[in-house]
């Protein structure tokens, strides 16, 4: 018999272990314990009804950069059951400042692919598909077939209204966050119950390189990911035609709210009566 | 009125009513970068604004 601590395991444990068969025995034993405990955390919160909604749910996140990155390895961890992640770019070095999915050997890598090994390695208990490709209105229904909702990692507004057209064809919500330098915003957007993209942002800004520092990209990342659980679990009060705005350098959350629009060349206020 | 602008500075701005559009050029300000929160609503640039209100002027952003 010999007896050994494992200390590669987030439990401190002991193993005992004899010949080949009970090694296999003590391993099942402990895979079955850490899929019981990896979400002990946060079923607390919701309970594993709450935790079997996550699981069932299939989420497409739309960017594997910085934003991207933070949200897709929170909803990784947390268990949400699918991942289709789409990013048609290459690792750059001006990216590791943030885009924490990647790293150093990521360099020149397809950062959808990039973004499959470190979600796999985090939760190798869901399904994640990477696909490298950019979005486009010819190839969004189909990139969209079988998720129940869009996270936005993206960088540019018309691939916003991109996004929020698509959330309105399939009536899926639209979890919003932008991000520059220490400023970032982010709502929820849920077609038939609230204002759309376009009512809130009627028209796209002049396009400008934006400053990006990583602790940015993960405050809204993280509220976009607590937005889509709330949804899912039907925990807590979404951001329903509600802006948050953050700005780190003052450490201050802020509030606006706002309407569908008549005059929406999207929506055409759809959600006003909601 | 008073008006919060961009960078976080506070404004006091005596002047008859006017447009939002109108406001922001008078601040100096790209309408097409900002929204604008009339007590803390997001309203469209052609809604006019002066008196007591409250402006809250937001460059929103766009990077990811």
């Amino acid at each position: 018999m010999r007896r050994r601590e494992d200390r590669t395991s987030s439990r401190s444990c002991v193993l005992c272990t004899a010949d080949e068969e009970d090694h296999s025995l003590v391993r099942e034993a402990m895979l079955g314990d850490e899929k019981k405990g990896r979400y002990a955390r946060q079923i607390l919160l919701f309970g594993e009804g709450g935790q079997k909604k996550l699981k069932s749910t299939r989420v497409f996140i739309a960017g594997a950069g910085g934003l991207g990155s933070a949200i897709a390895f929170y909803m990784a961890a947390a268990g949400f059951g699918g991942i289709r992640i789409v990013d048609c770019d290459v690792v750059e070095l001006s990216n590791l400042n943030r885009q924490i999915l990647h790293a150093q050997a990521d360099l020149g890598r397809a950062k959808a692919l990039s973004a499959y090994d470190s979600l796999a390695g985090i939760n190798p208990e869901i399904e994640v598909e990477a696909v490298v490709e950019r979005i486009s209105e010819e190839n969004v229904d189909d990139l969209l077939q079988g998720c129940d909702m869009i996270m936005d990692g993206m960088d540019s507004f018309p691939s916003r209204y991109l996004l929020n057209r698509a959330a309105l064809k399939r009536a899926i919500p639209l979890f919003h966050g932008a991000i520059s330098g220490y400023q970032g915003q982010a709502t929820t957007i849920i077609p038939g119950k609230t204002a759309c993209l376009s009512c809130l942002f009627p028209r796209a800004p002049p396009p400008a390189t934006a400053p990006a520092i990583g602790s940015t990209c993960g405050v809204i990342g993280s509220i976009e990911v607590t937005e889509a659980i709330k949804y899912v679990t039907g925990k807590g009060r979404l951001l329903k035609n509600r802006l948050l705005l953050w700005d780190g350098l003052e450490g201050c959350l802020e509030e606006v709210s706002y309407e569908p629009s008549p005059y929406c060349r999207e929506c055409r206020g759809l959600g006003r009566d909601a | 009125m008073l008006i919060s602008m961009p960078d976080g500075s506070r404004r006091e701005l005596s002047r008859a009513e006017a447009r939002i559009e109108e406001i922001l050029k008078e601040l100096g300000i790209n309408p097409e970068e900002v929204i604008v929160a009339k007590n803390g609503r997001i309203v469209p640039e052609d809604e006019a604004a002066g008196g007591s209100d409250q402006l809250k002027i937001v460059r929103f952003v766009h990077g990811g």
